[in-house]
């Protein structure tokens, strides 16, 4: 690479106080810079696709200091000394996924979450589409595995019993001009990249398939393998078919620092002790890179983004039963992705997502605009959305590379570790085969220092939580007559009885807050959200587990839902 | 067995559909989801109920204990414990499944009552940005632990919305040791009853601050503060007028939706105004035989008012399972000049023979006001009002007897004539 040339051409837009160098491959960016902004283009100029190193942001924001990784309160020696195989640092999809394929191996699976639930970043705050990657070029990891990942997909959803839907997805176009090059487009996906579903299909077969989509719409490229699924109820059960098989999950355990010794990762500490892993899987999302500095192997940068999407009300889910959005070939100002609707594995719509660029990494606010601007766009896609419909919105923080593609491979420097990085759109899809493969290239490193046996009692199945809404009305009866709690709707909007609430407390990794509990069976996500419930699931979470009403939270460590008793002291329920 | 009327809810409106039905002579059977009757009055403990109906100030338990009484002595059978997850329409009347701790049952019936009730509107649903701390709740949940499950969900709040639920949360938690703040409300004039200001907020020195909304929610655990906003004359925020306050609960109190799912899967036809079903006078919704009231219907002021409308629902309902019958052409009423809606939606043939209660609410506060209910060019009746706030829904019976033929709507005009 010529660094040379890259520093005079940063130089030239951004001054000459900012330096463009090489080091062990790769390049680096020194310097100050007054916005984030400026940052972000920086380095992304000095991106080369063609060539395979990496850009490594060390560019200091003027005035600022990043947010730092916000810790778990609680401290002790849980897991002080313990040697694990296998260390997962982080409980996303990715980090989830591949504590389940390891254990198809004899080993010893440790993995820690620094928060007080599993998905609790950008695997729960995502729209749960299973791409059929369209929108990626060719020589790309990220397309590699997309490939691979969605036609896992319905297997991977039935042994693990969670909801799955290959709903389809349509991006329209407005143009007739732009018909011929869509086409070449298409054919290019589907015979170059292998995306083989790719189709055009014309504006009378889209209406017959979507009537609510945009009259203006005059064709369509159409992938039937897409698909909806629940982001974080698919995190959830493979965390549990890992622990189901072995694995143990310890949550609000944050990676405070490593201990390298000859290019070894030594030791682990974290707030519950110090542990000594024969091997560490980097998992960690936007703190991926942070894990690989503390592991003396950072090698790439993440740029965080932003993405926020409203949930419309089930009632207008009709409006769309795919996944859909509209493109146009004319060059816009904008940059981002552009989002789309999809229709949820719930049957709820999804509007948005947008991209907006932030160094904060765990910063979840939602902001108005973001939501002006989805439904602007949206609009385009189906006229009839409303914002009157929004039952509530949610934000999540991408964690690409500047290269934009997946980081997964054995550490450069520190050889007792593998990064899975960069994991952002579309890392829910890519996870089944990224797992795999990451599992096999781990069970691969500890067979060259130890034995690595074949687990013969591996079981693939999950049996996930019954959904009763679900179930014929003949079996729906029989459970009841089993356990009369299945009879007792608590959710009114999703139909959620307290069985099934029990059953999420009872679960093999039980989660005892009202969002552990509306993540796993979704009292809470209607309508009314949870205005009538949220009294009642506490209750049940009280009664189930014994801790008093005002030790309980909303999502963990402080996040507490009531102060103790009224002056009229501890009264009945009427 | 075929019931006659099946009522679904057992609050306020439902109790009083299911005693009316029963005592026109129907086979009735009440359906409640929760353990016991009474709806939301279960937990409304504050006094103020039945000043109408009773001519005493009851609280909401005891409003709803009368009518239960009532449903005990005329031996209405009772599902509690009872879900309704699907109704479907048959030649007869309608197939009703549920569920409950027995398992899943099926039963027929005639009619419906649908006494559903309404819900809360929610924080993001008045587009409140920012964090998801725990600490904010609607009016009704925060109430429902402090009343009934004796828990304390704030220590120091901020009001949003001065509807009549937000203020008597106001003065709940304010007796119960709380800081309250204060309670903003987006519009430039009260949302509550104009007894419940006075009883709830000026004898507590709970301050009201109108035309300013919360914007923004802080923390990241538990609720911190919230961003408040002066707004425009569009009730849009103003930028720069945002301000800071610490606080660890946010209460909201910003409206109420009647719930009509199940009508709603009924095809039942929805007014956009009221949220709730069109109804004629007799409390029958577009679907022959399903009938709805209180607050499903639209969302009223008085629990008086709710029971009045169940009574009627329940003795239509009753009506219509002897006959079977639907007046042909129905005569529609409309809403004119500063009436916001005017339910209900129509008058049936049969009814205009007679006096009809009309209910309606006005778009915005005015002072002296006249109501004209006119037909064509024919006024009906006129009424006058010393003034009219939109928190407070009016009554009027139209006497149509009194009119000869009636072919064209029924207007109900209202305009300020001043002092």
């Amino acid at each position: 690479m010529d660094c040379k040339k890259l520093e005079k051409r940063i130089q030239k837009i951004y001054g000459n106080h900012i330096h463009v160098e090489e080091k062990e491959g790769n390049v680096v960016l020194t310097g100050t810079m007054n916005s984030w902004e400026d940052i972000v283009n920086a380095c992304a100029i000095c991106v080369d696709k063609k060539r395979r190193y990496h850009v490594v942001n060390d560019l200091k924001l003027e005035g600022t200091e990043l947010p730092k990784m916000r810790l778990p309160k609680i401290q002790d020696q849980a897991l002080d000394r313990r040697r694990p195989d296998v260390l997962i640092i982080g409980g996303g999809i990715s980090g989830a996924s591949i504590a389940r394929e390891l254990m198809k191996w004899k080993l010893e699976v440790l993995l820690v979450e620094k928060e007080s639930d599993v998905a609790m970043h950008a695997s729960g705050r995502n729209d749960g589409e299973v791409h059929p990657g369209i929108d990626l070029g060719k020589g790309t990891l990220k397309q590699q595995y997309v490939i691979r990942g969605n036609r896992m997909y319905g297997r991977i959803c039935r042994e693990l019993d969670v909801p799955f839907k290959r709903c389809g997805q349509y991006v329209g176009m407005m143009h007739w001009g732009e018909l011929l090059p869509a086409c070449l487009y298409a054919w290019q996906r589907k015979h170059i990249c292998g995306v083989s579903d790719t189709r055009v299909i014309s504006a009378k077969a889209l209406r017959k398939r979507e009537p609510h989509l945009n009259k203006d719409i005059k064709f369509a490229i159409y992938n039937s393998s897409a698909g909806s699924v629940c982001p974080y109820g698919l995190t959830i059960a493979y965390a549990e078919n890992a622990v189901h098989n072995g694995a143990e999950v310890a949550l609000d355990t944050a990676v405070l620092s490593m201990e390298i010794e000859k290019g070894q990762i030594k030791s682990v500490l974290t707030n519950r002790g110090r542990i000594y892993p024969k091997l560490v899987i980097n998992a960690a999302g936007t703190f991926a890179e942070d894990v690989a500095k503390m592991a003396g192997d950072r090698f790439y940068s993440i740029h965080p983004r932003r993405g926020t999407n409203a949930i419309l009300d089930k009632k207008v889910g009709r409006l769309m039963g795919g996944i859909a959005s509209w493109k146009t070939l004319k060059k816009t100002a904008e940059h981002t992705k552009g989002g789309g609707i999809v229709h949820t594995a719930h049957d709820n719509l999804l509007v948005g997502p947008d991209a907006i660029e932030t160094y904060e990494k765990e910063n979840f606010a939602t902001e108005k605009t973001s939501i002006e601007h989805n439904f602007q766009k949206q609009r385009g896609t189906v006229k009839e959305l409303s914002e009157q419909d929004i039952i509530t919105y949610f934000t999540g923080v991408r964690a690409p590379t500047f290269e934009e593609d997946f980081v997964i491979e054995q550490g450069r420097k520190t050889k007792n570790l593998i990064h899975c990085a960069g994991i952002q759109s579309p890392g829910l899809t890519t996870a089944p085969a990224v797992a795999m493969d990451v599992a096999r290239m781990a069970a691969a490193m500890l067979a060259s220092r130890q034995p690595v046996a074949e687990n013969e009692n591996y079981n693939p199945r999950r049996r996930g939580i019954p959904r009763l809404r679900e179930l014929p009305l003949e079996k729906r009866n029989e459970m009841i007559r089993k356990n009369p709690e299945y009879g007792v709707i608590v959710c009114r909007c999703e139909e959620i009885s307290k069985g099934e609430i029990i059953d999420a407390l009872n679960s093999p990794l039980p989660v005892y807050t009202v969002d552990g509990v509306k993540k796993r069976v979704r009292p809470g996500m209607g309508r009314c959200q949870g205005g009538f419930c949220m009294p009642l699931v506490t209750k049940i979470i009280s009664e189930v587990t014994g801790m008093p009403p005002e030790e309980i939270t909303k999502s963990g460590e402080d996040s507490y839902i009531l102060f103790g008793k009224t002056k009229a002291g501890d009264v009945d329920d009427i | 067995m075929t019931y006659d009327v099946v009522v679904i809810g057992g609050g306020p409106a439902g109790l009083a559909a299911a005693v009316s039905a029963k005592k026109a002579g129907a086979d009735v059977l009440l359906l409640e989801r929760e353990g016991s009757l009474g709806g939301i009055l279960k937990q409304c403990i504050h006094d103020g109920f039945g000043l109408m109906r009773f001519k005493k100030k009851l609280s909401g338990p005891e409003y709803a204990e009368r009518f239960i009484e009532e449903v005990k002595e005329l031996q209405i059978p009772v599902g509690l414990w009872t879900f309704v997850t699907k109704i479907k329409k048959n030649p007869e009347g309608f197939s009703v499944w549920m569920v409950s701790r027995e398992g899943v049952s099926e039963l027929q019936t005639r009619t419906l009552v649908l006494a559903t009730g309404c819900r809360e509107r929610t924080a993001r649903q008045v587009s409140i940005h920012g964090t998801r701390p725990a600490g904010i709740y609607t009016a009704g949940t925060a109430q429902h632990f402090t009343n009934l499950q004796g828990e304390m969900p704030g220590k120091r709040c901020v009001i949003l919305g001065s509807g009549d639920i937000g203020l008597i949360m106001a003065r709940r938690l304010k007796l119960e040791g709380a800081d309250v703040l204060g309670v903003y409300e987006v519009k430039p004039e009260p949302s509550g009853l104009t007894r419940n200001m006075v009883q709830c907020l000026d004898d507590f020195q709970i301050p009201l601050y109108l035309s300013e909304t919360v914007t923004r929610v802080f923390g990241e655990k538990r609720l911190e503060g919230v961003e408040i906003c002066k707004v425009d004359e569009q009730m849009q925020p103003v930028a720069g007028t945002e301000q800071r306050i610490d606080c660890d609960t946010l209460i909201l109190s910003v409206g109420l939706i009647p719930e009509n799912e199940i009508a709603e899967n009924l095809q039942v036809h929805i007014d956009p105004k009221t949220k709730g079903p069109v109804c004629d006078s007799s409390a029958m919704t577009s679907i022959p035989g399903v009938f709805s009231c209180g607050n499903a219907f639209h969302v009223n002021d008085l629990v008086d008012y709710v029971s009045e409308s169940g009574e009627l629902a329940g003795a239509s309902a009753a009506r219509y399972a002897k006959i079977q019958s639907v007046g042909v052409a129905q005569i529609p009423a409309e809403a004119e000049g500063e009436a916001a809606y005017v339910v209900p939606q129509c008058v049936r043939q049969e009814d205009v023979r007679g006096k009809v209660t009309f209910y309606f609410r006005c778009k915005r506060t005015l002072g002296r006001s006249e109501l004209v209910v006119k037909t064509g060019s024919r006024v009906i009746q006129k009424k006058t009002f010393s003034a009219v706030r939109p928190p407070e829904m009016e009554r009027i019976i139209v006497d149509l007897l009194k009119t000869e033929e009636i072919r064209e709507p029924i207007v109900f005009e209202l305009r300020e004539v001043g002092a």
